[in-house]
């Protein structure tokens, strides 16, 4: 297949997700409801800690927010394009119904990546947006066009690496098979990413700094806005990109390996 | 059949499928232990030129997460709202209403073994980890804290569980209530104190605070272990609140089960 017929089945996917949308309204408006309420959460986590210090890490409360916005943004664009599907993928994979994504035409992976989209992951891209553009006004930033291109690319590059972090984690269920829920140990990790990088020491700074992900992905767009663009956090937001979505697609094509169907 | 006999067999069933699913509390407990990193990272950080914040020193805010985590081991409601769902939904209830069996204390007596089995499989990784842990754990040592602790601990199982149990029985009602499930434990994790100690908050906050169910779930029985309730009088006074919710939650609890079996169809023989 080529890459305009994927395009054509992920519209036709997007298209059938909107109508099912509009199908059950109440439920995207609790689902929307439960997001915003969940972002709400850390924004207030934020506003408690700093009612009792200036600075955390080095960072001030309108920086910290930055940082937090810029990573709910990341989360929000997973939620809306990629946190159902591999949600159900896991569950398929246990009940067998996977054999739906193998026998079709075209990429497992991309078919499975894309079948459906969160109308209520997406409307709360909004909130998070509008929390990046507070944090920006507040600390009086003016940043170029340039600058915003630079900070949607890096976002992307976050995406891409929750992406791999939630295919690995889902793709395990290929060897665990009865572990429900692990797909939730994501959510464990990217709390991580909600957290200055200065404010990790020791141990904590080698494993989520520089062995997993978790705070490249949000702290080096947030500081690519406070500080300017920085060409070394640039390289190793990309090389991270690299590495794990690579990985990630190794995992899951040895997984695929191991995948013995369900039926009779 | 004795009523005592009836309910211990469901607990030893409970004991027995929640053992076979042990691999999943596991998983869930050793990821806790990422939660508590995060923890001790942020409020190491947020204490930094600081020796106190509301009072109390890093150490002491540390146990309080420790002693929360280990809690929501032991008494938290993970999936029961869910289960009773399904059992509706399915109509696997069915079974129950034509048996001398209370549906609550079957479901409560399962909760039980469930939380006596992800407890101890909880408290794991923390042993583990205890090396790094120790030197940050300060605990009281009054005896009237483990006094009023222990009840504490146990009325905040009770309501949680019939809090879950509550919203499970919301499908008599509502065909998909996952989405009512996770707002509700958005609102718990910050007014049960799991973000963030409530005494942090603003005064009138943490006063309004404690005359709602969530105050009950988990932070007052941790505020009473690690030493942020202050003294005997301001416990026996949450005691009493707490006393209050559970008894009016449990006849929501029946109000609401009388009200929907009057809207379920069983269907099929």
């Amino acid at each position: 297949m080529k890459p305009v017929d994927y395009l054509r089945i992920w519209l036709a996917c997007a298209r059938y997700s909107v109508v099912r949308t509009l199908m059950f309204r109440f439920d995207f408006i609790m689902w929307a409801l439960v997001e915003f309420c969940w972002m709400s959460v850390n924004l207030l986590m934020v506003s408690v800690l700093y009612n009792h210090t200036d600075s955390i890490a080095g960072w001030s409360k309108y920086q910290m927010l930055l940082l937090v916005g810029s990573s709910m943004l990341v989360q929000r664009f997973i939620m809306g394009f990629v946190w159902t599907n591999l949600f159900e993928m896991a569950r398929n994979i246990r009940t067998g119904y996977f054999d739906f994504f193998l026998a079709q035409p075209g990429n497992p992976l991309v078919m499975v990546s894309t079948r459906k989209i969160d109308l209520d992951g997406l409307a709360n891209v909004i909130v998070a947006l509008a929390v990046v553009v507070y944090s920006v006004r507040q600390l009086g930033l003016t940043p170029s066009f340039g600058q915003l291109a630079l900070y949607a690319l890096m976002i992307g590059c976050g995406f891409l690496i929750h992406y791999g972090i939630l295919l690995i984690t889902v793709s395990l269920t290929f060897w665990l098979g009865a572990a429900q829920g692990i797909e939730g140990s994501y959510f464990t990790l990217m709390e991580f990413s909600r957290l200055p990088r200065q404010a990790f020491k020791g141990v904590a700074h080698i494993l989520f700094v520089w062995l997993l992900p978790a705070v490249v992905v949000s702290n080096v767009p947030a500081s690519a806005l406070i500080h300017g663009f920085d060409p070394v956090n640039a390289l190793w937001l990309l090389a991270a990109t690299l590495a794990w979505v690579g990985l990630a697609v190794w995992t899951f094509n040895r997984g695929l390996r191991r995948y013995a169907s369900a039926s009779s | 059949m004795s009523a005592f006999a009836k309910y211990r067999h469901a607990f030893l069933i409970g004991l027995q499928s929640n053992i076979v699913y042990r691999w999943n509390f596991g998983i869930r407990a050793l990821f806790s232990l990422f939660h508590l990193a995060f923890v001790f990272v942020l409020w190491g950080a947020a204490y930094g030129g600081h020796t106190s914040i509301g009072g109390f020193d890093l150490n002491q805010t540390l146990t309080y997460f420790i002693v929360i985590l280990v809690m929501q081991f032991f008494i938290g409601a993970f999936n029961e709202d869910y289960q009773i769902s399904e059992d509706i939904r399915n109509g696997l209830i069915n079974q129950f209403l034509l048996k001398p069996i209370n549906y609550y204390l079957y479901r409560f007596s399962i909760f039980v073994a469930a939380r006596l089995v992800s407890g101890l499989l909880a408290l794991l990784p923390i042993i583990i980890a205890l090396p790094l842990l120790k030197d940050h754990i300060v605990l009281p040592d009054d005896t009237w804290r483990l006094v009023y602790g222990l009840p504490a601990m146990l009325m905040a199982a009770m309501i949680q569980f019939t809090i879950a149990y509550i919203f499970g029985l919301l499908t008599f009602w509502f065909l998909e209530i996952q989405s009512f499930i996770i707002l509700s434990l958005a609102i718990e994790t910050i007014l049960g104190g799991q973000m963030f100690p409530l005494d942090l908050m603003p005064a009138w906050f943490f006063r309004a605070s404690q005359w709602l169910p969530y105050y009950y779930q988990m932070y007052f029985p941790t505020a009473i272990f690690t030493g942020r309730c202050p003294d005997p009088a301001t416990a026996l006074n949450g005691l009493a609140i707490q006393s209050f919710w559970v008894v009016a939650l449990l006849a929501l609890a029946q109000f609401l089960w009388v009200r929907g079996l009057r809207r379920h169809t069983a269907v099929g023989g």
